[in-house]
């Protein structure tokens, strides 16, 4: 192989990086598409409320201020801290359990039809309105709500789970199952991997259902936690910090789908189907 | 007379669809592959070639009949048969080095060993500064090189190779086919070749079984009498290879369906 070739298809290697992102490169370019509507939004929110002249509907400064003193609270901050932990408690349970049972059902349609009429019937049930009946059973605690959020990202994790399975190239198992790979390691080994691409849109989703699950349940069992703070705010019709609250909750979504995606991008950094599924 | 390492009898295969009806891609196969032998399996599309190879990788099961590799039935797959797909199958979150280095870590080969064969391996097939590259930026030709060094890294007794050229452009081919009866040539490995490809067949076989289609049946198996090594410019003009090509390509062509169906 000539060096004129290596250099080549080097170039297409880091070609993708170097493709140019909507809005160019400049900082400014990339940052003010976003930035703008927001602005938008929030001009718009500010004459409404100057013209609406009610409480339910606090300006942005007053809004901005109850921010500030839900950041600067360390009881606001450890109830924010204990919702996430719950959230990412869910969230692991989920990992551990749906993504598992998801691939078995891609790789086994004996397991997928078993499982497909319950997994149906399931899916349209909103998760939160379980939470009272895991209340009964499982107290207010944290448990409970763990429980409702593993509740709400698993169908998704286990959706695309499955989907990702069944997408899984057969010429791969069988490279493997030729070297001598037995099934349980190929299902961690060729199974997830292959189906990994899809599987990380089922997690952007879990992730999704996990924030909205999280918030729901604390607004059912009040005891410490984001969604525990806003309801007891719109209860105390105290509305600056119940627009902060919705903000801080839009924001925490915001950030953990960007971080999100930035691992979801290496971890599929070798994947053909990288370019589409950026969409 | 060396032993046969590849013996097929009364081999059937039959597809249910879920309708009721059925489909006989195979019936009454009877094949017996020698050690060292390169045997190519010629037939128009659907004439149940790969399904052959497969069942003789293990992959899916045979309907009725046997075959046995080495005296074993088979059953499953193993490393003494190493597949290479036309569609390379590489594993694309692997860079090229663990790609090739994968079948001797499945079976537990020290990780420096198996990195220092693979590396020669890739090395053989002119890919060695690919090492660290996914496979999604490497060509088709160059996958397909990967994809055979991978097989061969296992040193499996039998290749299995289910048309591997067939997805590349002709110049790629030709390149391929040189390399490939080059490295055979040097060690004698037994190849089942799957193609539909006359003058790849003729170029590197010893023997080609012909088959007819639905059902799929051996309809001939035709000896070729070349002497190795071998060299493409002198074949094409050798009377003997291009009596060969002809023979073929008139078995085949009498077996196109178009030549007797509706639109004739």
């Amino acid at each position: 192989m000539s060096p004129g070739a290596v250099r080549g298809a080097r170039a297409r290697a880091t070609g993708v990086a170097a493709l140019p992102r909507p809005g160019g490169r400049h900082l400014l370019g990339r940052v003010l598409p976003l930035v703008l509507p927001l602005l938008f939004v929030a001009l718009v929110w500010e004459a409404c409320s100057r013209w609406a002249q009610t409480e339910e509907m606090p300006g942005l400064a007053e809004i901005g201020a109850a921010f500030v003193a839900i950041l600067g609270s360390p009881r606001d901050l450890a109830g924010v801290s204990a919702s996430l932990w719950r959230m990412a408690a869910g969230f692991a349970l989920g990992l551990a359990i749906a993504v598992p049972v998801g691939l078995a059902m891609g790789r086994s349609p004996a397991l997928a039809r078993a499982l497909n009429p319950i997994t149906t019937m399931v899916y349209p049930v909103p998760k939160a309105a379980l939470m009272p009946i895991i209340m009964l059973w499982f107290g207010i605690g944290d448990l409970s709500k763990v429980l409702v959020i593993f509740l709400g990202v698993s169908l998704p994790l286990l959706y695309h789970s499955y989907q990702g399975a069944r997408s899984v190239d057969e010429k791969l198992v069988w490279s493997a199952r030729a070297m001598g790979m037995r099934a349980a390691p190929r299902l961690v080994r060729i199974v997830l991997p292959g189906a990994l691409p899809e599987v990380l849109l089922g997690c952007r989703v879990g992730i999704a259902m996990a924030l909205i699950t999280m918030v729901s349940s604390e607004m059912i069992a009040r005891q410490d936690g984001a969604g525990e703070l806003l309801f007891n705010a719109l209860d105390m019709a105290v509305y600056p910090e119940v627009y902060a609250m919705i903000l801080l909750i839009a924001l925490i979504g915001l950030g953990l789908d960007f971080g999100f995606e930035r691992l979801r991008r290496w971890l599929v950094r070798w994947s053909d189907t990288l370019q589409a599924n950026d969409a | 007379m060396a032993e046969n390492l590849i013996e097929i009898e009364g081999l059937r295969k039959q597809f249910d669809a879920p309708g009721g009806q059925s489909h006989i891609a195979l019936e009454g196969i009877d094949l017996a592959v020698r050690e060292g032998e390169f045997v190519s399996i010629l037939g128009p599309s659907g004439c149940g070639k790969s399904t052959l190879l497969y069942m003789v990788g293990g992959f899916i099961a045979p309907s009725a009949g046997r075959i046995r590799v080495a005296g074993t039935a088979v059953d499953r797959p193993g490393p003494d048969r190493g597949p290479v797909f036309q569609e390379f199958a590489l594993f694309p979150w692997k860079t090229v080095l663990q790609n090739v280095m994968y079948g001797l870590r499945v079976q537990n080969v020290p990780k420096a060993m198996a990195r220092a064969r693979a590396m020669a391996l890739l090395d053989m097939v002119n890919l060695g500064p690919y090492a660290d590259f996914f496979p999604k930026q490497l060509s088709g030709g160059m996958r397909q090189r990967v994809a055979i060094a991978r097989t061969l890294a296992y040193e499996p007794r039998i290749l299995l190779m289910d048309e591997p050229f067939g997805a590349l452009d002709a110049h790629t081919r030709t390149n391929l086919q040189n390399e490939l009866l080059g490295i055979w040539e040097r060690d004698r490995k037994t190849v089942l070749f799957v193609t539909h490809g006359v003058d790849e067949a003729v170029f590197l076989s010893d023997r080609i079984v012909v088959m007819s289609a639905s059902p799929g049946r051996v309809d001939e198996i035709v000896v070729v009498d070349l002497p190795r090594p071998r060299v493409r410019a002198e074949l094409l003009v050798d009377r003997r290879y291009q009596d060969l090509v002809l023979h073929l390509e008139a078995r085949l062509e009498v077996m196109q369906p178009s030549r007797t169906g509706a639109f004739s």
